[in-house]
């Protein structure tokens, strides 16, 4: 009979964790990107960008479709995506990492997210500082990072080398809701 | 003692707790995610035109093009004291982009002294990873005026400006097969107000073939050639043919090519070009495009 107490409780405890709500989702993240270069200021926008964040076990997730950036000028999204990221090969560029020293409680901190970043099909190790925000149970992070253009085999002709910045900064907002399976 | 079947059933239930404990793969989950939003291929062509003809692409809503097309070549025998050529053709063009379908250009080519005009419609467009729609189709229609007056005007096609009018239409169809490869074949229909001999057909049907193979990321290979059906029986003429390179500079294209058609209406160089091609005087022809393409509309970009 003990036995079967102790397979009900492992269950009860099992059913109390699959029920804890842990993940959250983002499906209509913003990232925004600028390259600030002396010929011209390139900036683009991807409003749909997805993430989750698992408070448990302090994990965030980042995944966006490369062909979602919005430019100014429809040219720019061409070569961004023909010439540059070559979307048709590498369609999305994902992040992965670890919130280091997250507290799931507190109303606002800054940590360092130490992760993998993955564009133009090369992953990269990163640390990336936000901004997360608990606003009664819900949770939002933002922030800003830059990475350079090189670290990730994009490619730009000499010629062009003054309409492109080394360094993109990249601009990040979550606004995360409880995710169900 | 524990029995077997318990033993089992609570292995599985630790198991379990593991298993949502551990979390499967975040980015696995975010896969799941994604909406099936339909993706369309872009850049099947870099540029409207391949080298001689139209290609598949239209500029996005309020692009204007201003382009400059030349052609170059030597005249034969000639004690030529010119610079590089001795003749030159240009057509200076303007082409603007109502939506991301539509598009009317205009242009002058001063050597033939021929106006031409366009109206290019994009109907469809060929889908990303979808067997829905394998290719891209855009129908062009030509109109073209010569000034030249015809050379054979009599009393029932008198030289009036009217009776030097021709039209094409054509019915661009494109597949992009890779990154790197896309193929073009181009139906095409020319219709003269008056041929150049009564024994010459007024209609003409050819059809063109083009491609372009990248070789690097702003940089392609691209060669052309059109087979006319009924040639024009008053002038030995042959089909035109282009071999070349385009290259992209930010917003200028530029194009290299080696040819023998010497004009840039869609009626003189498809059924009327009276070279073959070869690299013997005056049959070869050295053409350089710049397309310089203005955004006359941005995009907002919403900031918070």
């Amino acid at each position: 009979m003990n036995k079967f107490l102790f397979f009900l409780i492992i269950c009860i405890i099992n059913i109390y964790d699959f029920t804890a709500q842990n993940q959250f989702i983002a499906r209509q993240g913003q990232i925004t990107f600028f390259s600030y270069a002396s010929v011209e200021n390139i900036e683009a926008q991807n409003n749909q960008v997805l993430s989750i964040l698992d408070v448990k076990t302090k994990k965030v997730a980042v995944s966006m479709l490369m062909r979602a950036f919005v430019f100014k000028k429809d040219l720019m999204y061409e070569h961004f995506n023909e010439s540059y990221i070559e979307s048709d090969i590498y369609p999305k560029a994902t992040f992965e990492g670890d919130i280091l020293n997250f507290d799931k409680n507190a109303t606002r901190q800054t940590k360092l997210i130490n992760g993998v970043l993955n564009i133009h099909g090369i992953s990269k190790e990163t640390k990336i500082k936000s901004t997360i925000e608990n606003n009664n149970g819900t949770y939002s992070i933002y922030g800003e990072c830059k990475v350079l253009v090189k670290d990730f085999d994009i490619k730009i002709p000499p010629i062009l080398s003054s309409n492109i910045a080394k360094s993109i900064t990249i601009k990040f907002k979550f606004q995360y809701q409880p995710y169900d399976e | 003692m524990m029995n077997s079947k318990h033993f089992f059933l609570i292995l599985t239930c630790i198991f379990f707790v593991d298993f949502n404990a551990n979390a499967q793969d975040l980015l696995k989950k975010l896969d799941k995610e994604f909406t099936n939003i339909p993706l369309y291929e872009i850049a099947t062509f870099k540029t409207t035109r391949i080298g001689l003809g139209q290609s598949i692409e239209t500029r996005k809503k309020g692009a204007l093009e201003i382009s400059l097309y030349n052609r170059y070549w030597d005249k034969p025998n000639t004690q030529s004291q010119s610079f590089l050529a001795d003749e030159v053709n240009t057509r200076y063009g303007l082409a603007f982009s109502f939506s991301d379908n539509f598009t009317i250009g205009f242009g002058y080519s001063n050597f033939d002294k021929i106006s031409d005009g366009y109206l290019k419609y994009r109907i469809i467009r060929q889908r990303i990873n979808s067997k829905k729609m394998p290719i891209s189709i855009t129908l062009v229609q030509n109109f073209s005026h010569r000034k030249f007056k015809n050379t054979n005007a009599n009393l029932y096609s008198p030289n009036s400006s009217e009776n030097r009018y021709a039209f094409s239409t054509q019915a661009l169809i494109a597949r992009k097969f890779s990154p790197e490869l896309s193929l073009q074949v181009a139906p095409t229909f020319i219709h003269r107000a008056t041929p150049n001999s009564s024994n010459d057909s007024k209609s003409q049907f050819a059809i063109g073939f083009g491609g372009r193979q990248k070789i690097g990321a702003h940089t392609s290979i691209v060669s052309e050639y059109f087979y006319v059906a009924n040639t024009i029986k008053s002038m030995g003429t042959f089909n035109s043919f282009l071999v070349g390179i385009n290259w992209e500079v930010s917003d200028l294209m530029l194009q290299f090519h080696l040819t023998n058609a010497r004009n840039f209406a869609e009626d003189t160089f498809i059924s009327q070009t009276t070279n073959n091609f070869n690299f013997k005087d005056p049959n070869l022809h050295f053409g350089f495009n710049a397309t310089f393409i203005l955004h006359t509309k941005k995009k907002k970009i919403n900031k918070d």
